[in-house]
């Protein structure tokens, strides 16, 4: 069993990290250690090989790759982060976000089903959950036989979290949960349309009088009488590879087994995961960027107009230089971050919401000069770039709207009144 | 039974090669290196037969500098159990001849005891496809090149081997030890998965300099490169209107008829 394997191979990750910056005295933040590198040489080829090849299609049709998404656990992607005692590879932010990366430079929407499932659901399971659980619910997870996410928007309630209506309503002897609600927006919520995803941490409130509803966190899994699909979310315009749906939950009865952490403690556990989530799109935003640069500068000195490459006018020098200056900041800044975050602490969200509100937008205006800089052929599916400037748009709005982050952000930054 | 599979670090298959501007040579500076394709073949079916428990220990060897040690990383993480560097500064595209490498890991195979050498068919940087049988030549065992599939008898100490030549394809039958060389169809090679690559950290690479398994003057190359050039480049084409005119360009201008 994949679990007992590793089980018997890996430390953790964090010493060899140390070494190699005491002996040179330098790291590369992108591949702090040749696992990185190596690991980042994987996925790369994987993706020129295999993710690349079905893109556009699986965007076109708006489905999703459930063959490619399984060998991603077959690769150890899927528990990069998670403990090798639960099936996992024992690795840090830096890996996360660097995967992520590279997967975004092929398929934004296939990666958004590995971030919404690695991070989103499986990390919060292991920071949050007890033993029992993790042993229960991690190893099927890490290899891809459960795929699934979270549950914390509705049709009425995104930012507004402590709004929301989903009531889980303690059993009198407390042994079980009855919840009813409605989700909206749920990545994997479905995966072939017909049917509800496996397995989702669903927050729901348990008692409207107390702090923040008694908002709790709970495990949720298909086949629960009562958990049903309400809808796939169609003609969305970018991220389609990615499955969204509705999900409906009628008097569905949760164990007390499955609730994550303290009863009306899914606020703290909502926190303790949201930098490697914010981290995880800004990770994205940074693959749709590269691919973005590549083409275009490719494409520059290919073209040509009054007799000589376009990539000798200044307007698409202009282009290109900006876009890779802005991408090597953003990148800069997510890997620093993504370097010094423990997984384990509780930590500032400031460089969370920080990387992805520069790089949604980043990534939005590169793909937009990559489209500019293709002329006609940027606007059509096969020349990538207009896919890649779809995909992009979103992440101003998931994981947190701009204007969240901007709340937050502000809010921080007066706590801290100066930077160091 | 060990087998000792010999990679090599070359230009990436993708690169825009350039050639230096005193044209000695390929500009090898700042320019993407990868594990040889071949090569990779190669390991990959080491790794395979390991997986059948035909080999009982993979050893990944590889000569050229400190950087080579990046492709025996990637042998191990696709399954291999240890490496050996063996380090040289001579440039590994024309300094570091066939005949010596082929010198070299004669003497490795040797000092591992392997019973089955395998490698692929020919470097993508030097094309020279010679190692593989010369190095069996000096090991006086069976080579069988151009393998396209490999298949062990029951009792493992022979081998079935579809090779691939330019009149069609044979089947060759050697006994260990042998030498083998990869050529393309004979698989795919896996993705190194990241439980892989973990592993991979703990698994030995041992460094040897080459002037202590053979002689230095053997390590020198016997061909010296009085230049290298860029190919010239290709000519467009012309559109001819008639037959009569296609006949008269094949005939006066190509000289082909």
């Amino acid at each position: 069993m994949l679990s007992k394997t590793l089980a018997q191979t890996v430390t953790k990750f964090r010493p060899s990290m140390l070494t190699a910056a005491l002996s040179t005295g330098r790291v590369d933040i992108f591949n702090p250690t040749p696992e990185h590198a190596e690991l980042r040489k994987m996925v790369r080829s994987f993706v020129e090989k295999e993710v690349d090849p079905q893109a556009l299609e699986y965007n076109r049709e708006e489905k999703f790759n459930i063959n490619l998404f399984r060998k991603l656990g077959d690769l150890g992607l899927l528990g990069i982060v998670v403990d090798p005692k639960y099936g996992g590879a024992g690795m840090d932010a830096t890996a996360a976000v660097l995967v992520t990366e590279e997967l975004a430079s092929g398929d934004p929407g296939l990666t958004c089903s590995y971030a919404t499932h690695s991070m989103l659901l499986i990390n919060n399971i292991l920071r949050n959950g007890n033993e029992e659980q993790k042993m229960r619910l991690l190893p099927a997870a890490c290899t891809g036989e459960k795929i699934g996410g979270i549950c914390m928007s509705e049709p009425s309630v995104g930012t507004d979290v402590l709004g929301m209506r989903s009531m889980a309503t303690p059993s009198a002897d407390g042994s079980y949960f009855t919840l009813n609600g409605t989700k909206m927006w749920i990545s994997n919520g479905t995966l072939d349309g017909k049917d509800t995803g496996d397995l989702f941490l669903l927050y729901a409130k348990t008692n409207p009088a107390a702090k923040y509803g008694g908002l709790t966190s709970f495990v949720v899994e298909k086949g629960m009488p009562g958990f049903t699909l309400g809808q796939k979310i169609n003609d969305k315009c970018g991220m389609r590879s990615s499955p969204t749906a509705e999900l409906v939950f009628e008097n569905v009865k949760i164990p007390k087994a499955n609730v994550i952490g303290e009863v009306g403690g899914a606020v703290f556990c909502m926190m303790r995961n949201l930098q490697i989530e914010r981290l995880g799109i800004a990770a994205m935003n940074l693959g749709i960027a590269r691919r973005s640069i590549e083409i275009m500068t490719r494409y520059a000195q290919e073209r040509k107009a009054f007799g000589k490459p376009i990539a000798e006018f200044g307007q698409i020098q202009k282009m290109i230089a900006e876009s890779y200056a802005e991408y090597m900041a953003g990148r800069s800044y997510v890997y620093q971050v993504a370097y010094n975050l423990d997984l384990d602490a509780y930590g500032k969200g400031l460089d969370g919401d920080g990387t992805k509100l520069f790089m949604a937008a980043t990534s939005k205006r590169i793909a937009d000069r990559a489209i500019q800089c293709l002329g006609g052929y940027g606007y059509v599916g096969e020349y990538q770039v207009e896919r890649l400037w779809r995909d992009s748009k979103v992440t101003e709005i998931f994981g947190g709207t701009n204007e969240a982050h901007h709340k937050n952000m502000a809010k921080e930054l007066a706590k801290l009144g100066r930077i160091e | 039974m060990k087998v000792l599979v010999p990679i090599k670090r070359v230009i990436d298959y993708a690169v825009k090669v350039r050639v230096l501007p005193d044209k000695s040579g390929v500009d090898l500076n700042n320019v993407k290196m990868s594990l040889n394709p071949f090569c990779e073949i190669a390991i990959e079916e080491a790794v395979r037969l390991k997986e059948k428990k035909i080999a009982t220990e993979l050893v990944a060897v590889s000569i050229g500098p400190k950087a080579a040690q990046d492709s025996i990383r990637t042998a191990l993480a696709m399954g291999v159990d240890k490496g050996i560097h063996i380090e040289t500064n001579l440039r590994t595209d024309q300094e570091l001849q066939p005949l010596a490498v082929a010198k070299l890991l004669k003497e490795v195979a040797k000092r591992e005891d392997a019973k089955l050498v395998v490698l692929g068919k020919q470097s993508i940087d030097s094309d020279n496809g010679q190692v593989g049988q010369m190095l069996a030549s000096l090991l006086d065992w069976p080579q069988v090149t151009f393998a396209s599939k490999v298949t062990f008898a029951d009792d493992k100490q022979s081998l079935t081997v579809d090779r691939e030549t330019d009149k069609g394809s044979e089947v060759v039958q050697v006994t260990v030890p042998a030498v083998v060389t990869a050529d393309l169809r004979l698989n795919e090679p896996r993705y190194a998965s990241l439980p892989n690559i973990m592993k991979a950290k703990k698994k030995p690479i041992e460094t040897l300099a080459a002037d202590s398994l053979i002689d230095a003057k053997d390590l020198q190359p016997r061909n010296t490169v009085l230049k290298v050039e860029e190919p010239a480049a290709r000519k467009a084409g012309e559109i001819v209107d008639s037959v009569d005119s296609l006949i008269n360009s094949l005939k006066n201008k190509a000289k082909v008829i």
